[in-house]
């Protein structure tokens, strides 16, 4: 199962990307990616961003395996806490697991 | 499309259609709020009425804090600043009130007296009593996240990250980074510019402005003199660059092997196409932050005196949701005439301005 994080905007506006292999998650998170992936209903809360709000981040977070592909489209605000603390680990440890892709692209 | 409920129906734009006595009227969001800041005690609770409906049937609960900051008023700068203690939980934990001693650590200080600097141009300049012209309170929230790369507005309050160290360095380290999110604020309470495409390129380039120019205001310093950089220092040693973003000439303000190059154009013919970032707001702001470096160059002295008498009433008075850059180059001639005269040295750089990054102005003489 592979996990690509997208991020975008921010103060600073740069985009990232970092992608990495489920296998190399601990097993707590392996356990909240499978969930995510054979989730029949929305994992996102119905919450828009508060009015005004600026430099936010703005997430796309594609999850896949050999038969099924989710994608997620959302903000800070309304980020589903599973998704949230593989996104949270996923970026935090890009340095010390193995990344297929882990570039900023402006 | 709309939707029904009770004896008030509302459309998804966000505007509002009381029936009352029969009768149908469409209130637009701005005009609540604005009845809400400036009507009458029985005006102001059926627009407060009217937004608290609006915003639950769009899911939208934070208005309620917002708003009700705007039933106070205050005359003095009210700044609180809070330590996340490295959680994501807002506000986090008291440290540091008005009047107050130092403390806390720099992020603390720079967080207080940096809001103190932006409150301090609003207020001498623009004649504007806070981010809501009501004294609304300045929190700002420091120590957020983990390594968090990033400062944000989140439509009450400033948040601030500590940077990973690695990239960045602490975001309450620059004050025009302190200016810019305040001034998010302002323009929330104003033209509430949408956080999208042109409108919220609009609204980046505001706060770019008036955050270099609380920069410019602290340090007395002339347009000459002005580095027209936003978020400078912020990146660490191991990045080649100066700021996050140039004023003065967009798309120079890093080039650099991990983060890539400052992707800002500085003229139309440059416009960037896309989805990301709410449709590039962070980087097509480079053609407004250009145009009104060049006004104020081309004014000389102080940018706040001439250029951003012209910017402030442009957002305050003329700009609305939707507006685009067309729009807001317009808006500033306007302002011009109306401030300088028809014909001045001011109308004429605002409009040779505008034409220099590809919009012309086509008010007539």
């Amino acid at each position: 199962m592979i996990i690509k994080v997208e991020r975008s905007g921010g103060l600073v506006g740069l985009h990232t990307s970092t992608e990495i292999d489920a296998k190399d998650l601990p097993p707590q998170l392996i356990t909240k990616a499978r969930k995510i992936i054979n989730a029949k209903i929305s994992l996102l809360p119905r919450k828009a961003k508060p009015i005004g709000s600026a430099d936010h981040y703005s997430f796309k977070i594609s999850i896949h395996d050999s038969k099924r592909r989710k994608v997620f489209e959302c903000t800070q605000y309304n980020i589903h806490d599973d998704l949230k603390s593989l996104v949270n680990y996923i970026e935090k440890n890009s340095k010390k697991v193995k990344l297929k892709d882990a570039s900023f692209k402006p | 499309m709309f939707f029904k409920k009770g004896s008030t129906v509302v459309r998804r734009s966000g505007r509002l259609l009381n029936w009352t006595n029969h009768t149908c009227f469409i209130i637009p969001e701005y005009v609540n709020k604005k009845i809400v800041e400036k009507g009458t005690k029985k005006q102001k609770e059926q627009a407060w009425k009217n937004l608290i409906l609006t915003e639950q049937l769009r899911g939208r609960r934070l208005v309620t804090g917002l708003m009700s900051s705007m039933f106070s008023v205050s005359n003095r700068l009210e700044r609180t600043i809070f330590d996340a203690k490295n959680s994501e939980n807002l506000p986090g934990t008291l440290v540091r009130r008005e009047g107050e001693k130092a403390k806390g650590g720099k992020p603390v200080t720079e967080a207080y007296d940096y809001s103190g600097s932006t409150y301090n141009l609003f207020r001498e300049i623009f004649d504007r009593n806070s981010i809501d012209t009501r004294g609304m309170k300045l929190d700002s929230t420091v120590h957020y996240g983990d390594d968090y790369n990033n400062a944000f507005w989140n439509g009450t309050q400033m948040v601030y990250g500590d940077g990973d160290g690695d990239i960045f360095q602490r975001f309450t380290k620059s004050i025009d980074v302190i200016g810019h999110e305040l001034t998010h604020g302002v323009t929330q309470y104003e033209a509430a510019l949408e956080y999208e495409g042109q409108a919220g390129a609009l609204n980046e380039s505001f706060s770019d402005v008036f955050g270099s120019l609380v920069k410019q205001y602290s340090l007395k310093q002339k347009v000459d003199k002005a580095d027209w950089l936003i978020g400078s220092g912020l990146f660490t040693r191991k990045i080649r660059g100066s700021a996050l973003r140039s004023m003065k000439e967009p798309g120079t303000a890093y080039d650099d092997p991990i983060i890539g190059k400052d992707p800002q154009p500085g003229h139309m013919k440059d416009y960037v196409e896309t989805t990301d970032d709410n449709g590039g707001v962070h980087i097509n702001s480079g053609i407004p932050n250009r145009a009104f470096y060049l006004i104020a160059k081309e004014l000389g002295g102080y940018a706040w005196e001439k250029a951003g008498k012209i910017w402030y009433l442009t957002l305050t008075e003329r700009l609305r949701e939707r507006s685009d850059f067309q729009k807001a180059a317009e808006s500033t001639f306007q302002v011009a005439r109306n401030l300088y005269g028809e014909g001045s040295h001011e109308e004429d750089a605002v409009k040779q301005s505008w034409n220099l990054v590809g919009i012309k102005i086509k008010s007539k003489r």
